[in-house]
């Protein structure tokens, strides 16, 4: 196919507007995370150790530490030195066993972005070929078992599944690993894939059923709409009117939910990671959430959101490659 | 002969939507099916795609070169390459996603034509460099002249084209039905447009509650030698000349499944004896025409109740509006929707407001509604300026407005007499007025006032009755000015000229300012004392109905006079 | 034409089923917003205690009685859900008619800042929230309606531009009809089917997201809730005993079939409101 001119004008412009929002979205981001601690009943000294320890702080070690973290200074100046410290990549220190809270999160990462993408990927294609198949058997006025077990699939609270999984799995049928990433023999290549299934099992029966019912009912759409009935009327046999004229456009609004799923995902994975003892930024989390380590918390909700919104942000930018409406400018 | 159909009956869920159809289609030949919704022509020509819904029972014959097309399940090799269709509302029918060139080459592989696809758009009038671009780049017109290449790909010996001019101005819809006569293929060309038709066919069928009333070579076909029904249809075309009447058919079609036992058509027929009430008449020849009339061997010829001309000479200004502009953002560039607009309606007398869709016309009937605010100038009604807040909202109540759309303009879950009491209510008239001025209202529309209607939910009424329901609204709220947007264009043709009398009746006898909003010259030549014609937000002829009729000032004028309805042999009938 | 079209059900099978099994959760909940403060809170027996007459579920670590923190729990569960539905459906409604029929610069406004909210997870920000603003009832209940209105927010306002731009409401407008009219004569008409739906969601959702708050122990302590059983079945390891069948089974299942009753009753709404999915055939 040649290219027509139009198609380059409208990317670049449409990039940039995405960016704009994304950068927004980031902002918005880091705002949340500077002032909700500030927002603390009891005032931000909380975020220094347990109540308990606190009480036993004197008045003028209260007042250091405020001089210290400038607590005591204008909120902008605050703001300011809190940017600061996020892009020189210095989020403090832990409370518990006093790491730089960037050292934390950079050894966790590794690992939430293996299952979150991993699971991302498997769900999505899971997800979408079983909608797809559910709206065809729909279309033949078939049973609706697939719709049945995507809204109960649905339903499935993630830590209750895990922990189900765990008991099948692990304690009775003890065939796969519930704990951690390495056996012992080690972190290896096929521990490490073995270690992924439950959690990754976990993350996809949760989430595809969303974009199960979603692509369902897409498709469903699609194929009553005028350019499908079109096709159709013209003689193209039902098997491409599918596959070459209805699942295209029906997969570009799906093609926005997935970018919500990837929030869902990412979100489970403090659920799945906490559940598994698997040793990513989930996991963190909940560690910090039970030890009241707030800087440490922080640092990890950051990472985290912005790991939602970077994938975002790629997710977003190839959706002009399915739908040229989106390159040229034209009404969609 | 293409095509042989016989006996040809559909039933939906036991309801005759088609009784007994047959029909030849010679080779080459343009035959045009025409009449109102409901009538059965859009089940004929779903029957011939194979496209009925599952509830559907046909039953007879459509013999296609030898293939049987009724009770066909296997339509590989037949639709698309032997019947192929132009469907109705091609602007939004083809696909979004694939460029021109990918979608003629899928049917061109699909159907085995020997053409190519560039030759394939010059066939249809369009340049070759189109093949790369996509749908949403191209105007209706050119959209619509891709789904006729699209037809035309699989070389078929039949193509059927249902209501193929929807959506399209009338310009762009003289040029499609051209290109399809000129084709050179079998065509069965269905529409509701008598008038429009009778200039590229070869012979018309007409239709009538499922049934065929009229089969007649197009040329031969006249007011002087048609079935009545066939004569409604013809004089309920506005044709953009005042000497020619406009005139209405009375009553409405029988509901689905619901035939009377004689002539379908004897309830509405000025001409109905006791046999058409009794007998069902066959379809007989008389010379080359077909026709199914007890009465037609007669001479006596049919006349209908015609919409009266002016008379008298109209009264106070009601409404002005002066240097009226209106500009919105889309996007990112801007649009001048109006651009100083002046207007003025007097009471009694009828104004008409023609433009074809984007024209501003439709913005200009809300501005002054007060709907929207425009950039500049203002309107005053009654010498008061519509403002804003509840200055204006007291000043609206002035006003009666008549909505486009019959079926989305009345409330599904309101009876008919609340429907009609809502200015009332919203202008907090006194309960014990209400009724009386409800049903003073309903008589003044030309609608019954008995408790059983008033009593009846939209749902029960015909697209007519509902349209009369919201004159009679509009007339409740004891309006100065009264404006119908588009008021008839969603009305079968036979029905349209009626509502047009009674808002003749209205500016005459109560001395209402009526301001017409209509895309049909015709219509507005016919029932408007004063024409502006509105192009790209600015008014390009103003003037008395008969000098615009006569002697347009502008060329656009005059290309909107011939593209109305108007005939090849000088338009008398 | 006169045809009527034939009357449709608002609820088919599966909404039957779902109404069903809501109201009897209802009344199970209704009961246990009933019982004694100390329901579930009290020492009853010994710790570990396997399901006996009397204790049909047998006690948690503390000695607890677990099937009290189920019944306690339902009440909590439930009476959260339905206020954060009605807050947040209340709190879309406002804003998707605002951005729907204000003024050009408020509608974008809201609309970009529903994208923006959209992006951000909305469980990731309910526990960074819940952790820093503290885990009272109320609290969570304002956490959360303030994190789920995007979504309900843009599905309100193409409803609310959809019934803008009906004849019916325009005629109205046209006639100089007050606010209140359009909305309580035209305006429930067409946007009541719609809220529905978005009820329905936000309480699911609810569920959901609070269980897993207090799964990770962030939940109200003083308080029994499923969420929080559950933390002390991942704390305890309990899933390596038999203990899991009473301990950790039950409360899981109660918010799968919880969420499952209400996804029914979302899912039979909405079949009848897209026409798409109603047509079956080909």
């Amino acid at each position: 196919m040649t290219a027509v001119p139009a198609v380059r004008r409208g990317y670049p412009r449409y990039l940039a507007g995405r960016l704009a929002e994304y950068l927004t979205v980031l902002l918005v981001a880091l705002t949340l995370n500077f002032a909700l601690p500030r927002a603390l009943p009891g005032g931000p000294l909380k975020l220094f150790g347990s109540p308990e320890a606190l009480a036993r702080l004197t008045a003028d070690e209260r007042a250091q530490i405020a001089t210290e973290y400038g607590f005591g200074r204008p909120l902008h100046e605050q703001f300011l030195d809190y940017l600061t410290g996020v892009f020189t990549l210095d989020l403090g220190t832990s409370l518990t066993d006093g790491r730089p809270v960037t050292q934390a999160l950079a050894d966790a990462l590794p690992w939430t972005l293996l299952l979150v993408g991993t699971s991302t990927v498997v769900t999505a294609a899971l997800g979408v070929t079983l909608g797809v198949a559910g709206a065809l058997r729909r279309r033949r006025g078939k049973g609706s078992g697939l719709l049945g077990a995507a809204v109960v699939a649905d339903s499935i609270p993630q830590f209750w599944l895990g922990m189900l999984l765990i008991v099948l799995f692990g304690v009775k049928l003890q065939v796969l690993p519930t704990y951690g990433v390495s056996g012992p023999d080690g972190t290896t290549v096929g521990g490490v894939l073995q270690h992924l299934v439950l959690p990754v099992t976990t993350l996809t029966v949760t989430g595809m059923g969303y974009l199960f019912l979603y692509t369902r009912s897409s498709l469903l759409t699609v194929l009553t709409s005028e350019p499908v009935q079109h096709a159709h009327a013209r003689g193209v046999p039902y098997g491409r009117l599918v596959r070459r004229h209805a699942l295209r456009p029906a997969l570009l609004p799906v093609h926005t939910i997935l970018m919500l799923e990837i929030g869902f995902l990412a979100a489970g994975a403090i659920v799945v990671e906490t559940v598994f003892a698997y040793p990513g930024l989930g996991r963190l989390t909940f560690d910090a959430i039970t030890a009241r380590d707030y800087p440490l918390m922080q640092g990890a909700f950051l990472v985290l959101t912005v790991l939602v919104v970077v994938m975002n942000a790629l997710a977003d930018a190839t959706y002009p490659l399915l739908d040229p409406r989106a390159r040229t400018g034209g009404h969609s | 002969m293409t095509l042989n159909v016989r006996d040809l009956s559909v039933r939906y869920g036991g309801l005759a939507a088609l009784s007994q159809v047959s029909l030849d289609l010679a080779d080459g030949e343009v035959l045009a099916l025409v009449g109102e919704s409901g009538c059965g022509k859009t089940t004929l020509a779903r029957t011939l795609l194979g496209l009925l819904p599952a509830t559907a029972e046909a039953s007879g014959s459509a013999l296609l070169g030898g293939h049987e097309l009724v009770g066909r399940t296997d339509w590989a090799g037949v639709r698309g390459a032997r019947v192929a269709t132009v469907p109705q509302g091609a602007m939004t029918g083809l696909s979004p996603v694939h460029r021109v060139g990918a979608q003629l080459a899928e049917m061109l592989a699909l159907h085995g034509g020997a053409a190519d696809p560039a030759g394939l758009l010059e066939r249809v009038g369009l340049a070759p460099a189109m093949l790369g671009s996509y749908p949403h780049e191209l105007s209706g017109g050119q959209r619509q002249r891709v789904a006729i290449a699209l037809a035309l790909a699989g070389e078929p010996e039949l193509l059927v084209a249902d209501e193929p001019t929807t959506g399209l101005d009338a310009i762009a819809q003289r040029q499609i039905l051209a290109l399809l006569a000129g084709l050179g293929t079998s065509t069965l060309i269905v529409s509701h447009d008598l008038a429009g038709l009778r200039p590229y066919a070869d012979r018309m069928a007409v239709m009538y509650a499922g049934r065929l009333a009229e089969v007649r070579p197009a040329r031969a076909l006249s007011p002087g030698t048609a079935h009545p029904y066939t004569a409604g249809l013809l004089t309920a075309t506005p044709v953009a000349d005042r000497d020619v009447a406009w005139g209405s058919i009375p009553g409405s079609a029988p509901a689905l499944g619901q035939p009377p036992p004689g002539c379908a058509f004897a309830a509405r027929c000025p001409l109905a004896a006791d046999r058409c009430h009794e007998e069902r008449p066959a379809l007989v020849a008389f010379g080359e025409a077909q026709v199914a009339c007890h009465r037609h061997a007669e001479r006596e010829r049919p006349s209908y109740p015609n919409v009266p001309r002016t008379d008298g000479l109209p009264g106070d200004v009601v409404v002005s509006a002066a240097g009226v502009r209106h500009t919105y953002r889309s996007r990112s560039r801007v649009v001048e929707a109006l651009r100083d607009v002046d207007l003025e309606i007097r009471a009694g007398e009828i104004v008409g407001l023609v433009g074809e869709s984007g024209s501003g016309k439709s913005t200009l009937a809300r501005i002054l509604l007060g709907l929207i605010r425009p950039t500049s100038g203002h309107v005053t009604l009654e010498g008061r300026r519509l403002t804003a807040g509840r200055a204006l909202r007291l000043l609206r109540r002035r006003i009666g407005f008549v909505h486009q759309d019959p079926y989305d303009s009345l409330h599904p879950g309101m009876r008919v007499a609340a429907l009609v009491a809502e200015p009332m209510t919203v202008a907090g008239v006194p309960r014990g007025q209400r009724p009386a001025r409800v049903r003073e209202s309903l008589t003044a529309a030309g609608l019954p006032d008995d408790p059983e209607f008033l009593g009846r939910f939209p749902g029960q009424l015909s697209g007519g009755q509902r349209q009369r329901v919201s004159i009679a609204r509009a007339l409740a709220g004891g309006p100065a000015l009264l404006i119908a947007d588009e008021a008839t264009s969603m009305l079968d043709v036979s029905t349209r000229a009626g509502i047009a009398t009674t808002l003749r009746a209205l500016a005459t006898e109560r001395g209402l300012a009526v301001l017409l909003v209509t895309h049909d010259l015709g219509e507005a030549v016919q029932s408007c004392d004063r024409i502006l014609v509105l192009r790209a937000g600015q008014v390009v002829e103003h003037g008395r109905t008969d000098d615009v009729a006569r002697a347009p000032a502008h060329a656009y004028t005059t290309r909107l006079l011939e593209a109305s309805a108007a005939l090849p042999d000088g338009g008398s009938l | 034409m006169l045809l009527k079209a034939p009357r449709r059900k608002l609820l088919g099978r599966q909404g039957l089923i779902g109404c069903g099994g809501l109201f009897a959760i209802v009344a199970i909940a209704l009961y246990g917003l009933a019982l004694p403060d100390e329901a579930g809170r009290e020492r009853v027996a010994e710790p570990y205690a396997a399901p006996r007459a009397g204790l049909p579920l047998g006690s948690d670590d503390l000695g607890r009685d677990l099937l009290d923190q189920l019944v306690v729990g339902a009440g909590t569960s439930l009476s959260l859900a339905f206020i954060v539905a009605a807050a947040t459906t209340l709190l879309a409604a406002v804003i998707g008619g605002a951005a729907g029929i204000g003024p050009r610069w408020l509608s974008v406004t809201l609309m970009r800042g529903a994208d923006v909210l959209l992006i951000l997870p909305e469980l990731i920000l309910y526990i960074l929230a819940a952790a820093f603003l503290g885990q009272s009832f109320g609290v969570r209940t304002a956490i959360l309606a303030l994190i789920l209105w995007p979504v309900p927010a843009r599905v309100l306002r193409a409803g609310v531009l959809t019934a803008w731009s009906r004849g019916h409401l325009e005629v109205s407008r046209a006639m100089g009809a007050p606010a209140w009219w359009l909305l309580a004569r035209h305006g429930t008409y067409l946007i009541g089917p719609l809220l529905i739906p978005v009820f329905v969601r936000t309480a699911k959702v609810a569920i959901v997201y609070d269980a897993t708050l207090s799964f990770l122990g962030l939940g109200d302590p003083t308080s029994p809730s499923w969420g929080t059983t559950l933390y002390w079945v991942q704390t305890n390891g309990v899933f390596l005993s038999d203990a899991w069948l009473w301990w950790a089974l039950p409360p899981g299942a109660a918010i799968m079939l919880t969420v499952l009753c209400l996804a029914l009753i979302g899912v039979a709404v909405e079949e009848r409101l897209n026409p798409a999915l109603r047509e079956a055939v080909r």
